[in-house]
């Protein structure tokens, strides 16, 4: 590395005049503001998608109230009856009450199983193909993962609903079922595979190739040299992982687990597919159909449309806002919990 | 003894993870491939939709073309936005910056979608379009982008960093020479998966690109622009066991693209990877 | 000197490849219009009298709307710019909803929709007006293992099924309409659609027409607030409806008649369905036309009406109008006649209205005495 940075530096190289302080103070000043740029676009864009739906969310904020978060049914009201009622000064077809409960529970629900089953495999498949899997194997599966991240969610909707669903519903959730009797939402009925369960399973699957190739990538980075240290220390390669590796990736890890999470919030047509569609009621157990916020809108956004009123796409959109604020308030959650395993005591990243 | 089980163990158990990710995929493809074999042809290739039969033409150069537009517009802003956030951004203001790229991350992509049709499409007239249909996928898939840059960046040890400040390198050359290129393979993967995650998206796009039966021309707005993933969504819809086809093998299509993807971007990790052996510490 | 090169020049690399690929292929037979490979095969390309023949210059209308209708507009497509070759038309799957907003706001000129708008939405979109194009059916499926003959279903029984007042298969109601069936006690399993549809609309309609409690618990809509009933499933799109009753025992839906064929290779049964004379019937295309025909001349001048339900001992209670929605008022006159020259063919029975474009998707031709009406709301598009 040391005579990388003394060739760069060696005098007389026309391409890299070190000498000439000022023409790179300027390309520093333009690469940060272009960096900044870019960096303030993806947040310019979420304020902007955020103040659309809060004006869109209005009418049905001031029609539904508080009631929004804890009411159980979802009704659009009757849009061929000429009758309207008005609350609030807003005005919607008979019939219309709006009540949010069941999807955001089933969003929660169905990315917690997502996560909670996604990260440690991600990781620990990750783990693997890096450390023990032979080169030329490593490159075929790093490939599926890669492969699997491109798939149409539309794709992983109909194998969950033809391959997966029915595979589980017939083999594995009567399996599962008997763990009834000691955690009560493990029993029965199983139902047909449509539900709760096998949708944050197909959220797994599709979550999997974001944490697993950015850990992936990270886990190779590792430099050398600690890791000798941990094997000249006698520490097996799991310890060695442990110590050694995981904590050097922890903070990369975290940041695409975000990510990942953020994705199977927001999944849309391959739960639409899977989750059986309880929009108006709690689950009962783990197997029990749901709905999530993301498939609701694109569920439904199409009857919305024809509400005279307008109110049915602004409780839509009142959704959309909730689903932000979930994904805000965890990735505020998710910093605080990390906050302490912080990765700056490695000697990575910017330094100080 | 008892940490030679562990080790065993777990290292198991990451083998079942593996399986876990391996046989799904292969269970997915294996199913695309063998629904769509039957129509594998020249046709399929070279004629454009016609009804909901025809081949594909119009469907993958219009997922090419939104796919290149994609590339322009979001690989650049992803980049630079992950090397401020990684080597420039004060704590506190790169912090706001990464909550709203991760908020951005968990928007559904229907709302992406409808916001911009709202906006582009309604407001400013564009129609459907190609490039209200890339603006669409270059918001969703930013996050992405820049989180595995800015991960990159941070993997980079520091002392290469303190060794460019040494000896008197500006920040910029330091990243473009040493910080960079020790990163390229990882803002490959970043950007790889950010392009498949765009290819197989459908709902932003059926509000933002339409869908159209022609080849998509120069023209990027006021007119519709076909894609892989509305023949797969669509036609699997169809009351045709014909359609069903044409559906798996736009499925298939855009596994074949994504594999062409997948290798262009090794190609140019290994590339830079061949480069970074040098640096070994 | 890799270093810089290796990421800008390999995203320049990508981007130009990409772009190359491309201006290989975009100018290459953009005319090309195959036909053979139609599921209907248009060999009826004679052009309509009545409309304005081919444009003098090209034109590009936009469809968008109702999944039901999009395979017949998809198969039309084509034959029609074989016969006015300056007229292309691009179709598209979205929803029904989707079709009337997005003809409301100009950004598609044909919006295609299940259901007829209702005045309310008719108040709010000025100059808009709905054209039935052609007629559809639904029929009510079920799974039911060892039962072969067609079960006899009524309004109320399927109301009380939707609501969980009837869960058993043996439920004395679905026993009286079927004395001779050997009906298993065996929970039902409601399957309702979980995207908003046409489909919903009339199976709703038909529940509020014919079971007063329905009617003024729940109503009728594209989407509806189903109740919650112990083990009912929502799937996605009429062939999710298919692929779950298929793999669910004892299961009951709604699917529409398009998908006939589907319906037939997985061996669902098919109900016969209590009309309002009180008869069960099937839905067949005598039955069909027999309800089309009692319902002409309830259809008023602007053509919004429910086919649902109709009176005649023979008439299927669940059929509708498809129509497509449209502005009157066009910005452009030659985009106003291009779109009259394809509405126009479109209703002929020598154009779209051939059986060899509504078999595949066994639809019925418009009735002779309601054509008249939708040819003079097509004269109003100026």
């Amino acid at each position: 590395m040391a005579t990388h940075l003394e060739k760069l530096s060696t005098p007389g190289r026309k391409d890299i005049p070190v000498e000439a302080g000022e023409e790179f103070g300027i390309l520093d000043r333009v690469l940060r503001f272009l960096g900044l740029a870019g960096a303030i676009i993806p947040t310019a864009a979420v304020l902007f998608i955020a103040a659309v739906l809060l004006v869109s969310a209005l009418p049905s904020i001031l029609f539904n109230g508080l009631g929004f978060l804890y009411h159980q049914s979802w009704n659009f009201g009757n849009f061929y009856s000429s009758a309207t009622v008005t609350h609030n000064g807003i005005q919607a077809p008979t019939g219309a009450s709006y009540g949010a409960l069941p999807i955001i529970i089933g969003t929660l629900l169905t990315s917690i199983i997502a996560f909670v089953i996604g990260v440690p495999i991600a990781v620990g498949s990750a783990l693997i193909l890096v450390e023990k899997v032979p080169p030329p194997l490593r490159r075929t599966l790093s490939f599926f993962l890669e492969l699997l991240a491109g798939i149409p969610s539309v794709v992983y909707g109909l194998w969950g609903l033809i391959v997966l669903g029915p595979f589980l519903a017939g083999h594995i959730y009567p399996i599962l079922a008997r763990l009834g009797a000691i955690i009560p939402w493990l029993g029965p009925p199983v139902g047909s595979g449509l539900g709760l369960l096998t949708a944050g399973l197909i959220l797994a699957v599709m979550i999997i190739p974001i944490v697993a190739s950015t850990t992936r990538d990270l886990l190779s980075q590792v430099p050398v040299l600690p890791r000798e240290g941990a094997v000249a220390l006698g520490l097996t390669s799991w310890e060695s992982v442990r110590l050694v590796s995981l904590p050097w990736v922890f903070s990369g890890i975290v940041g695409a687990s975000i990510l990942g999470w953020g994705r199977a919030l927001g999944e849309t047509m391959a739960v639409l597919i899977v989750s059986g569609n309880g929009a108006n009621f709690l689950p009962q157990n783990i197997y029990s159909p749901v709905s999530t916020i993301a498939a609701t809108i694109v569920a439904l956004l199409d009857s919305a449309e024809s509400d005279p009123t307008g109110l049915a796409v602004s409780a839509l959109a009142e959704a959309g806002l909730i689903l932000m604020l979930i994904t805000l308030a965890t990735n505020i959650l998710a910093r605080l919990m990390v906050r302490r395993v912080s990765s700056t005591s490695l000697p990575i990243g910017r330094g100080v | 003894m008892r940490r030679r089980i562990l080790d065993i163990v777990m290292w198991s158990l990451f083998g079942v993870a593996l399986a876990l990710v391996v046989l799904p995929a292969i269970d997915i493809i294996v199913g695309i491939l063998a629904q769509s074999a039957g129509s594998w042809s020249p046709e399929l290739l070279f004629t454009p939709t016609s009804g909901v039969a025809g081949g594909l033409l119009n469907a993958w150069t219009g997922t090419l073309m939104l796919m290149a537009l994609l590339l322009i517009m979001a690989a650049p802003i992803g980049v630079l936005g992950g090397i401020y956030l990684a080597e420039f951004g004060s704590q506190r203001l790169a912090q706001i910056l990464r909550f709203g790229s991760e908020t951005l991350a968990g928007v559904p992509s229907i709302i992406v979608g409808y916001v911009i049709y709202l906006v582009f499409v309604v407001k400013f007239g564009w129609s459907f379009s190609a490039l209200a249909g890339g603006i669409a996928l270059t918001i969703m898939v930013i996050p992405y982008i820049m989180r595995s840059t800015e991960a990159a960046l941070r993997q980079v040890p520091t002392n290469l960093r303190e060794g460019g400040t040494a000896l008197g390198l500006p920040p910029s050359l330091t990243i473009r020479r040493v910080l960079l290129p020790m990163a390229l393979p990882n803002i490959m993967t970043g950007l790889v998966v950010a392009e498949a995650i765009a290819m197989g998206e459908t709902a932003p796009l059926i509000y933002t690109a339409g869908w159209s039966n022609s080849l998509p021309t120069a023209q990027l707005i006021h007119q519709p622009i076909g894609y892989l993933t509305y023949v797969v969504w669509t036609y699997i819809n169809q009351p045709f066991s014909q359609a069903h086809q044409l559906a798996y093998s736009a499925a298939a299509l855009l596994l074949v693209l994504l594999l062409l993807l997948i290798g262009l971007g090794r190609l140019i990790s290994a590339r830079a990877s061949r480069f970074n052996d040098r640096f070994q510490v | 000197m890799y270093s810089k090169r290796s990421l800008w020049t390999g995203m320049l690399i990508i981007a130009t490849l990409l772009a190359t690929l491309l201006a290989g292929c975009a100018p290459t037979s953009t005319t090309q219009t195959p036909t053979e490979t139609q599921p209907a095969a248009g060999s009826t390309s004679v052009p309509v009298t009545g409309g304005q023949g081919n444009p003098a210059s090209p034109v590009t209308l936009l469809e968008t709307g109702s999944s039901l209708l999009y395979p017949l507009f998809s198969a039309w497509a084509p034959v029609i710019h074989q016969t006015y070759p300056n007229i292309t038309i691009q179709t598209a799957s979205t929803g029904s909803g989707t079709g009337i907003s997005q003809a409301v706001s100009g950004v598609v000129q044909f919006g295609a929709t299940d259901a007829y708008m209702s005045d309310s939405q008719l108040s709010k979109a000025t100059g808009i007006i709905n054209i039935p194009l052609a007629i559809s059916a639904q029929q009510i499926n079920y799974n039911l293992p060892g039962i072969t003959t067609p079960l006899n279903l009524s309004g109320p029984i399927l109301a009380g099924i939707y609501q969980g007042n009837i869960q058993y298969w043996d439920d004395p109601a679905i026993k009286a309409a079927n004395p001779n069936a050997n009906l298993p006690h065996e929970k039902i399993i409601p399957v309702h659609r979980t995207d908003g549809s046409g489909d919903t609309f009339i199976f709703t309609q038909y529940l509020s027409f014919s079971d007063s409690a329905w009617n003024s618990s729940i109503g009728y809509n594209t989407s509806v607030s189903w109740p919650a009933v112990q083990g009912e499933l929502g799937a996605e799109g009429n062939p999710g409806v298919v692929q779950t009753l298929a793999q669910t025992p004892y299961s009951i839906g709604y699917v529409g008649i398009s998908f006939l064929n589907e319906v037939t290779s997985k061996g669902l049964g098919t109900a016969a369905l209590k009309n309002q004379a009180g008869s069960f019937v099937m839905p067949t295309q005598a039955n069909i036309s027999a309800a089309a025909a009692a319902m002409v001349p309830k259809t008023p001048k602007d053509e919004r009406v429910s086919l649902i339900f109709a009176p005649g001992a023979d008439s299927y209670p669940i059929i509708n109008y498809e129509y497509v929605a449209v502005q009157t008022q066009q910005s452009d006159a030659q985009v106003a006649a291009a779109m009259r020259t394809v509405l126009l063919w479109a209703i002929s029975p020598k154009g779209g209205n051939a059986p060899s474009f509504l078999d595949t998707v066994h639809f019925l031709p418009l009735p002779d005495t309601v054509a008249p009406l939708s040819q003079a709301q097509i004269a109003q598009i100026q």
